[in-house]
């Protein structure tokens, strides 16, 4: 017999969400050329995002018929941060983020070196000094190849690139 | 003629060219091997790193990346049994029961010699094929090439997941996005809310690395504890006669990985999964039961998934249609190197297509020598710890990202969508039909339109062409086909379910 599997914690959230989004796309696809004529540019983002809305609706109710996942004790938000968003997984992310953003002001080899390590020590590598030394052989390999095999020329950071020398640009 | 073996061998003949079809093959078999970094991944990373390169020297390295990619998965599906890629589920289920029963070597030996094997199927059926489908496709108009690209995009999205809807709704994201900038044919703003940066459009390279870097590296943190458990590996080199009697099962598997690769959307992945099917159902008498160390288990989706690599590049070269996740990749990098590939590519630069062929050719040769070598390194590599080895594939997925145009906004939008694949992935999506949904995309849009214009807006006249013309109906009935066969329906009507 065919069972769906059971709805994860967020699940019917992230569904409602998607449908609203798709139909906000849908109104905004709507606006390009409105219905113009056939061939119109807005035609083809239209037909997509009502696409997205009538899928996203059936798999809104897809999520909506299975049941949830057991676990009386605990309400959706506990088990979503068990089971989607556990504390590692929020520190990693929230430690991606910074990077991205500190890259374009700290430059690739500060932010990335940072970045290396914390991250490792979040994740649970928990021997500092080969952290340490693991991420700066590291950056020190992907800085020289990429920097002379791949030409590809990584941000300096605009608070300590003035400082740098030039040869570490 | 002359003039094709030539270009056949340009990449042998080249010490530059052969150094980056070894490094490819050599590093898709390791990436493709450690959990949790795909082929995919690999070839998007790296990938955005080679615009500034010669074509030839960045396909060189692309062909023995994806080559080694779909093989290193096998390694630790049989050695930690944990699929290394999706390629290779099927392998596990009788590759790790082989390693605990102490034959781990004869298995990797057995299947490095039929996945070469699988791999020259695939290529000589690419060079056979490619040029008459390439002629063929020359009959093609606007609407056959809307309807190809849509088939492509239902048999992604119906295929690689357990949910139609999931996976076409997918795969209309993927459009969506690659909507977003200046239309094409007319200059108009499209989804840009008035954002200038928005207007350029939003690089799908930043996207495939979000989707398969970012989100893959963030889905990881959930199985960091997950400890492997250590073979013992003796005698690779597998013997003639072992070799001999499966022969005839990885021909035909192999047939199945050019034909599924070749269907525009499939790709390795089912290709493996069907072989195993096949095996299951057409040998009688396998080694050892199904599931428990069964060599048939192994030689049917490894010789599939690597046949399908050839399978994969016929639509991708003649159509510009992808067959799996990485040609779609392959297909962006082409664009922005300023190549078009489709039937044209074939006629005009023909030098190119026999150079791609030469490329897989000689990565197959590279396969097998590292294939049958480096075991005990390999057991280092991929025994790296996660908690290490994650945040050293986030830096170079921004360093990717930023090197696409040295804007620190495409490691934005790569961020962005990391995290939105991310709970796709968790609540059922499949991210592989948004990629594709963002090649296919610009082509159905245009397609449709030049069409659509080629009936003078009548939308009648545009609607009954699909059944009048012979080359339409026929590709329509296929795209109906896929539809139909995914239903519930239908799968009652065939007892399926």
């Amino acid at each position: 017999m065919h069972t769906s599997p059971p709805r994860l914690p967020g699940e019917l959230t992230f569904m409602a969400l998607i449908v609203a989004f798709s139909a906000f796309m849908l109104w905004t696809s709507f606006q390009i050329s409105k219905f113009d004529s056939i061939s119109s540019p807005g035609v083809f983002p239209m037909v997509c995002s009502a696409l997205m809305v009538v899928t996203g609706l059936m798999s809104l109710r897809e999520t909506w018929k299975a049941s949830p996942g057991a676990d009386a004790n605990q309400s959706v938000f506990q088990q979503f941060l068990v089971q989607l968003a556990p504390l590692k997984l929020v520190l990693f992310t929230a430690l991606i983020v910074a990077y991205m953003l500190a890259l374009e002001v700290t430059g690739f080899l500060l932010s990335s070196y940072l970045f290396l390590v914390l991250s490792m020590q979040v994740l649970g590598s928990k021997r500092v000094v080969l952290n340490l030394l693991v991420s700066a052989l590291v950056l020190v390999c992907i800085f020289i190849v990429f920097q002379t095999a791949f030409s590809v020329v990584l941000p300096a950071g605009s608070l300590v690139g003035p400082y740098t020398p030039e040869w570490l640009k | 003629m002359m003039e094709s073996l030539g270009y056949f061998f340009m990449s042998w003949l080249d010490v530059k060219m052969l150094l980056l079809t070894a490094a490819g093959t050599f590093a898709g078999i390791y990436i493709g091997a450690i959990p949790g970094l795909s082929v995919t991944m690999a070839v998007s990373i790296l990938i955005s790193f080679t615009f500034k390169w010669d074509i030839n020297e960045a396909l060189a390295l692309i062909s023995g990346i994806y080559l080694g990619g779909v093989y290193g998965g096998s390694r630790s599906a049989i050695l930690l049994n944990i699929p290394g890629a999706p390629a290779a589920i099927a392998t596990g289920l009788d590759g790790y029961p082989l390693a605990k029963r102490g034959e781990a070597g004869q298995a990797i030996g057995l299947t490095t010699v039929v996945s070469v094997y699988g791999g020259f199927v695939g290529i000589l059926a690419l060079a056979i094929a490619a040029p008459a489908v390439a002629d063929l496709a020359l009959m093609f108009g606007p609407r056959e090439y809307l309807l190809l690209a849509l088939w492509g995009l239902l048999l992604v999205g119906t295929l690689s997941g357990q949910s139609l809807s999931k996976g076409i709704f997918s795969g209309a994201l993927g459009a969506l996005i690659a909507c977003v900038g200046l239309d094409p044919m007319t200059g108009e703003n499209r989804l840009t809310f008035g954002s200038l940066q928005m207007s350029a459009g939003i690089s799908y390279v930043a996207a495939m690395i979000g989707f398969f870097g970012v989100a893959e590296v963030i889905a990881q943190i959930h199985q960091l504890d997950l400890k492997p458990i250590k073979q013992n590996v003796s005698k690779i080199i597998p013997s003639w006669g072992l070799v001999r009697k499966h022969l005839p099962l990885a021909t035909r598997t192999s047939g199945i990985g050019v034909v599924v690769g070749a269907l525009p959307g499939a790709g390795g992945d089912i290709a493996a999964l069907m072989a195993y099917d096949h095996a299951k159902r057409t040998v009688k008498n396998p080694s050892r039961p199904f599931g428990e160390g069964a060599y048939e288990g192994l030689v049917a989706p490894e010789s599939a998934n690597n046949a399908a690599v050839g399978g994969a590049y016929v639509p991708m070269m003649t159509l510009g249609i992808p067959g799996d996740a990485v040609t779609a990749v392959i297909i962006g990098a082409l664009y922005i190197h300023g190549l078009k590939p489709g039937p044209m590519l074939m006629i005009e630069t023909p030098h190119l297509f026999w150079f791609v062929v030469g490329s897989l050719t000689l990565a197959n040769i590279f396969l097998l020598f590292f294939g049958l070598t480096g075991i005990k390194i390999f057991a280092k590599i991929v025994e790296t710890p996660k908690p290490v080895l994650l945040p050293l594939i986030l830096v170079l997925s921004a360093v990717g990202a930023y090197a696409i145009n040295n804007n620190p906004v495409d490691v934005y939008w790569m961020l962005g969508f990391g995290v939105l694949g991310y709970f796709l992935k968790m609540y059922g999506f499949q991210v592989g039909p948004v990629i594709l949904g963002m090649i296919l995309g610009p082509m159905m849009d245009r397609s449709y339109r030049q069409a659509m214009m080629a009936t003078n807006n009548d939308g009648w006249l545009f609607v009954t062409e699909f059944f009048t013309t012979p080359l339409s109906a026929l590709i329509l009935a296929a795209v109906v086909f896929t539809l139909v066969s995914q239903t519930q329906w239908w799968k009652r009507l065939r007892g399926l379910n």
